[in-house]
């Protein structure tokens, strides 16, 4: 399943997004395999740290706003998708704080994986990250951060992509 | 000098590890006169007094927890309100993180030299340093073992007005552990480390084991 979030508040990529995918009749990815949250209407809020996630109440977060919504689908995604406006050379804070909010599929305990320490996943899924962004952005650097992101969640990055260059992230999502 | 500090920690004062890290921070800090003010990005009360202080300060240190490889999304959702300076401020910044080596903090620390840039800043260095993340859960003894340090960079920072001296770099510790070192941490991890966190779980109510999975 690919999910995909939209923290923006312009719907057009992500109907450019299903449109594209309904024209490529021989895509290995239906259009029922891709799931598609608007999130700008949604209530998320930022990360506390208040690490209850790790440690008091596990797997789940504190805050009981609409992330759960997202947590809930991530932990069965091949492919999270993130479409972010930026501020500041990188993701604005409401792309940022989806990111921050998914330390609950990752457990307290820690292990190394190669010669860098991990945090001990909870779930058996592996999540691949795409970012599509809206703006200006240091993108030499988001490609790093989202290299880095990936590599903590034990998955990979599906790359970062401009809100015009849709078809491309498209490409990666039907591989 | 006289600084504008901000903790940039989303985690209210009460709890952040950075505010420690600060306390010992600023004690060297000020030894020789050196003077500064304090604000909470945590505490949205407190923004329009911070965005008129980042006004007014040339002289500004931003202090933060490493989170998801670059900075909290409430820090980011400040600095969004800032209009970019280019009145030959400078900005430092102090990053922190509980996973241990060097390495984990570079890609967060190359976004600092990014963000003074964007903020109209210059840009002062970065104190780098993980293995913070038992700040909050352990006594004052240990506690303490982890922020004195901070209390010499504070001199460092001082006397240089900035994080770029050896003393500086020296004090993140080791980019990665040697082979052996991780043998032997792997060892914890999975023994003493796994019976810490059980314990500090149980402690503040937990009822589930740590590695629960709630969601199917």
């Amino acid at each position: 399943m690919v999910l995909i979030v939209n923290t923006t508040s312009d719907t057009s990529v992500t109907d450019t997004i299903r449109s594209e995918i309904e024209s490529r009749s021989t895509a290995a990815v239906l259009t029922s395999d891709i799931e598609i949250i608007e999130a700008a209407s949604l209530n998320i809020s930022h990360c506390i740290g208040c690490n209850y996630c790790w440690l008091k109440t596990p797997g789940v977060c504190t805050i009981k706003d609409d992330y759960e919504i997202i947590l809930k689908k991530v932990i069965h995604a091949d492919q999270l998708w993130v479409i972010s406006d930026t501020a500041l050379g990188f993701l604005d804070h409401k792309g940022k704080n989806i990111f921050d909010r998914i330390l609950p599929i990752a457990t307290m305990y820690l292990r190394f994986k190669g010669d860098q320490m991990r945090h001990v996943p909870r779930y058996d899924q592996r999540t691949d990250i795409g970012i599509i962004y809206r703006g200006d952005v240091e993108k030499d650097y988001l490609k790093r951060w989202t290299e880095r992101a990936a590599l903590n969640f034990e998955s990979r990055s599906l790359g970062v992509f401009e809100s015009n260059e849709v078809k491309e992230a498209v490409s990666c999502m039907c591989l | 000098m006289h600084v504008l500090i901000i903790n940039g920690s989303p985690r209210v004062k009460k709890y952040s590890n950075t505010d420690k890290i600060l306390e010992k921070f600023t004690k060297g800090m000020c030894e020789n006169g050196t003077t500064f003010e304090q604000y909470e990005v945590s505490d949205k009360a407190q923004w329009d007094d911070m965005r008129e202080a980042f006004n007014r300060n040339k002289n500004i240190l931003i202090a933060l927890p490493l989170y998801v490889e670059c900075i909290p999304g409430l820090l980011m959702e400040f600095l969004e309100t800032l209009t970019p300076k280019n009145d030959g401020s400078q900005i430092a910044f102090i990053l922190q993180s509980g996973f241990a080596e060097g390495i984990q903090l570079r890609c967060g620390e190359a976004y600092l030299e990014i963000l003074a840039e964007k903020l109209g800043c210059g840009y002062k260095g970065t104190l780098v340093k993980g293995d913070n993340f038992s700040i909050r859960f352990t006594d004052d003894k240990m506690k303490n073992k982890v922020t004195d340090p901070y209390t010499e960079m504070g001199r460092e920072f001082a006397a240089n007005e900035n994080f770029n001296s050896e003393a500086c770099r020296k004090f993140t510790g080791p980019e990665i552990f040697p082979a052996h070192m991780r043998f032997i941490l792997g060892l914890v991890f999975n023994t003493f480390a796994k019976k810490a966190f059980k314990m500090i779980a149980a402690n503040i109510g937990c009822e589930q084991p740590l590695d629960y999975r709630p969601y199917r």
